[in-house]
């Protein structure tokens, strides 16, 4: 596979061919290799390439070193898969704009797997933070791979959740799949190779671009048969996945909110609009033909060895986090007594603090 | 003729003293004044002259010599022209030098003989005591600190003519201070603790703090009652000892902001500079440096509010000073050493916007509640030992009208008696509060039982504290133990301690 890169990455490379202009030539010529063969004039035949094209097609065939690209994308230590080979996804062949490449590091999703986007917004709340979370880990547990782009707040707990319960996952990027983009995500980066794959249609060393990310997220939705978005503003980018889910067919679930609540009216609008609705873990994962797994077993077991106030403490706790304030008006447990409980509970391993002060699950 | 009267400026709080000599004799007619003077003090010669003038002296036409010796000290100041009016009428003969043996003159004059008040009288006077001088002649405005000083002769003196007359052998009457009764009425009623509705984590705190002077901060929202409740910090602090006052008493002196009413500082100091305050206003500067915010908050809180907004080369000040309990100031003039023992209470928003981590409200970027507390250098996170969040409060809370909050008085009495176990426990020792414990003298002061170091063991690694954290949490535990009359530090304490501490900025999300 690897010999034909030369070419195929040149294809990929020329400017002002998109992946429709590639597909045509590649189904005109049969491979890339014979795409490079053509003359000017025998490109001009194939359907859809204007004399500007060709143009462009021959101008960067002389300028386009094919050995020397081919070894930089080799020293990346990235693979590169074209519609042009069987193995190439058939979640993604399916697609109306289907990428003429691929680019990816790990792995990619198998035929067979299934798999789950979780997506929304950056800027999330602990309430979507918490549910990404247990979402990602409790669809992980029950074989389901976890696909998300990577980026700050629900996609990476999404990321993060499925990594716990120990499952694959797959991201997405909007830029070259050698880049961890954003930078603060390397522990997760690395993570995601481990144990799964990150893939992105851009050649390696492409800079993120804010054009590049709505079109990444349609290979998101592409290669997951069911799209969940846990928390979405109004004109989010999570939407613009959830769109491109229906246009593909996908099953879009979401997360409600709060009806006041900015953080979750995207996500409440695609409820409106007829999408289906998480209103509990084991709901979802039965709509889902799968088995929900007895993890509220351990939860009672764990109860069970804690002190009495301990446990009163902690079953202030669900999936919104909880300030000292807050615990102090309910419990009704006196400031320094509090304090003592809740280092209990972190040490137990129950909680955690994830601000000064502000606690939640773990 | 040669006469000599001595006189003292204060360089920080302790006094460098000063001998003005005068010598008329025969020659060129001319009054020279010699001995490293600054302007103030050259200009002291036209003050005196003229003084002299209009209370009726005559001035021979003779050589007249002024010398400030040593001649190495360089003199600042205002309070050289009565020592050298007083040396000058001696060296005349217009007065008897028996009554200026074994005292002190201090004071400024006016062209027209009348004495006006100067700074930093009662530091002076106070080591002119321990120095043995007998009397002292001091501007009567100065009476009143100057009273302060027990078992210390004082001629409190309005008019050069007066002086001259006790000085011819007229029996001094003893005076008293004019007392500003507006401002000895004017006793603030302070703001208490039960005026504070919520907020009990941050009350609780707060009393940990105070009960073992662990320097502290709170996080919180805008208008969650951050300053609200650091104002209220005074209010529990043990009442100061008399030296205390007298401490306070001469920082102020020094400054010139002693109030008139006649008594020492009473109140703890609390200041609150403002976050534009520059370093040479914390630190205390200028070319006679006068003590800074950290000195005027000696025995007191210094409360530094939004925290991160003061410049970084302010915050950075703080560190040797909260080490040492006193600032050096080096200058030409000489070195001024100011006290700065302080407890410091911090306030800051978690973010830029002031909301995270409440998410509808923060509209911050990720990370950035992190960047926020990193404008703080580390070693000054280092030196906070109680971190604690002060959230907002709902509005049901805010209106409470009839809930029965604790009251300072309550409070201030459970922290006295923790104090007063911590200064039985130190009587030997140079500090006085849990928070002063040297690391190498923990184990003998808070010795913990072997369940409680294997706690510990697993607490360092689980939580990643720092050595320097796990210090704090041991000294925090210990003011804990002693607010709860306890003689060793319990489980409990412990646990307390830790919920307190300062998380590092990593776990920040």
């Amino acid at each position: 596979m690897e010999k034909k890169w030369k070419y195929q990455y040149w294809m990929k490379n020329i400017p002002g061919i998109g992946n429709k202009k590639l597909k045509k030539l590649v189904e005109y010529c049969g491979s890339a290799q014979e795409v490079y063969g053509l003359t000017k004039r025998q490109l001009q035949k194939v359907e859809g390439i204007r004399a500007c094209d060709a143009e462009a097609i021959a101008e960067s065939r002389n300028h386009f070193d094919l050995e020397k690209n081919v070894q930089i994308l080799r020293e990346t230590g990235i693979s590169m898969i074209t519609i042009e080979e069987e193995e190439f996804p058939e979640r993604l062949k399916n697609i109306s704009d289907c990428p003429y490449a691929v680019f990816y590091k790990g792995r990619l999703p198998k035929e067979d797997e299934k798999t789950a986007a979780i997506v929304g917004a950056r800027m999330c709340s602990s309430y979507g933070r918490a549910v990404s979370l247990a979402l990602g880990e409790k669809l992980a547990a029950c074989s389901v791979s976890i696909v998300s782009g990577m980026a700050y707040g629900i996609d990476s707990f999404g990321h993060w959740g499925a990594i716990r319960g120990r499952g694959n996952t797959y991201a997405v990027l909007g830029c070259g799949a050698d880049i961890c983009y954003p930078a603060g995500g390397k522990e997760l980066y690395d993570k995601i190779l481990q144990s799964g794959g990150i893939l992105s249609e851009y050649p390696p060393h492409t800079n993120p671009a804010p054009a590049q990310f709505p079109a990444r997220n349609r290979l998101i939705s592409a290669l997951s048969d069911v799209i969940i978005v846990v928390e979405a503003k109004n004109k989010s980018g999570s939407l613009i996945t959830a769109d491109f889910a229906l246009e593909q067919g996908k099953d879009v679930y979401a997360v409600p909110g709060r009806l006041d609540d900015a953080q979750s009216a995207g996500c409440n609008e695609l409820i409106r609009q007829g999408s289906g609705i998480i209103t509990s873990f084991e709901g979802l994962l039965t709509d889902l033909g799968l088995e929900p797994d007895k993890s509220g077993a351990k939860d009672k077991i764990l109860k069970k060895s804690l002190e009495k106030e301990e446990a009163l403490v902690y079953s202030c706790f669900g999936l919104q986090p909880r300030n000292m304030e807050e615990l102090l008006k309910e419990t009704k447990i006196p400031a320094a007594r509090l304090a003592d409980l809740l280092v209990k509970l972190q040490i137990k391993g129950l909680v955690e603090e994830y601000f000064k002060n502000h606690y939640r699950k773990k | 003729m040669y006469s000599m009267v001595t006189t003292a400026i204060a360089r920080g709080l302790e006094s460098v003293y000063i001998q003005a000599e005068a010598d008329v004799s025969d020659g060129m007619p001319l009054f020279e004044m010699v001995g490293f003077l600054s302007s103030e003090v050259k200009e002291a010669r036209e003050r005196v002259r003229t003084a002299l003038h209009s209370c009726g002296f005559k001035i021979p036409a003779k050589r007249i010599t002024v010398n400030l010796s040593p001649a190495d000290v360089r003199k600042s100041g205002s309070g050289f022209d009565l020592p050298i009016a007083v040396a000058v009428l001696a060296a005349l003969g217009e007065v008897e030098a028996e009554f200026l043996r074994d005292t002190l003159v201090l004071g400024e004059i006016s062209l027209n003989g009348k004495i006006q008040s100067i700074r930093g009288v009662l530091p002076i006077v106070a080591e002119a005591k321990k120095r043995g001088i007998k009397k002292c002649i001091i501007p009567y405005a100065n009476l009143a600190e100057a009273k302060i000083v027990p078992e210390i002769e004082i001629w409190a003196i309005e008019d050069l003519r007066e002086l001259v007359s006790y000085l011819r052998g007229r029996t001094y009457i003893e005076k008293t201070p004019i007392i500003n009764m507006e401002e000895a009425r004017q006793k603030q009623t302070e703001p208490d603790f039960s005026e504070i509705n919520g907020q009990d984590s941050v009350k609780r705190a707060c009393e940990v703090a105070v009960a073992g002077m662990h320097n502290f901060l709170m996080i919180g929202p805008p208008g969650s009652g951050k300053t609200m409740i650091a104002k209220r910090i005074p209010g529990i602090l043990p009442p100061m000892t008399i030296e205390e006052k007298m401490e306070v008493s001469e920082i102020y002196s020094v400054c010139g902001i002693l109030p008139q009413n006649g008594v020492l500082i009473r109140e703890r100091p609390f200041r609150s500079p403002h976050h534009t305050i520059s370093p040479n206003g914390l630190s205390g500067g200028g070319i006679v440096p006068k003590p800074g915010e950290i000195s005027l908050a000696h025995n007191g809180v210094l409360f530094l509010d939004e925290l991160p907004e003061y410049k970084k080369s302010t915050l950075e000040i703080l560190r040797q000073p909260m080490e040492d309990k006193e600032i050096t100031l080096v200058r030409q003039s000489g070195t001024y050493r100011y006290p700065s023992n302080f407890m410091l209470v911090a306030a800051m928003n978690p973010c830029k916007c002031g909301y995270y981590p409440d998410r509808t409200r923060c509209s911050c970027r990720e990370g950035e509640a992190a960047r926020y507390l990193g404008k703080i250098s580390k070693p000054l996170l280092d030196r906070i030992d109680i971190c604690v969040e002060a959230p907002l409060i709902c509005y049901e809370e805010l209106t409470q009208k009839n809930k029965r909050n604790e009251s300072s008085g309550n409070i201030r009495n459970r922290v006295s008696a923790a104090r007063e176990r911590q200064q039985h426990r130190f009587r030997q020792k140079e500090i006085s509060c849990n928070s002063q414990i040297p690391s190498k003298d923990i184990e003998t002061y808070c010795g913990l039982n072997e369940k409680q170091n294997r706690y510990m063991k697993e607490i360092y690694q689980k939580m990643e504290i720092s050595a320097r954290g796990y210090y704090k949490i041991i000294k925090t535990a210990r003011t804990i133990a002693d607010l709860d009359d306890c003689a060793d530090i319990q489980m409990h304490h412990l646990n307390e301690a830790i919920c307190y501490r300062i998380q590092d900025q990593k776990y920040w999300e």
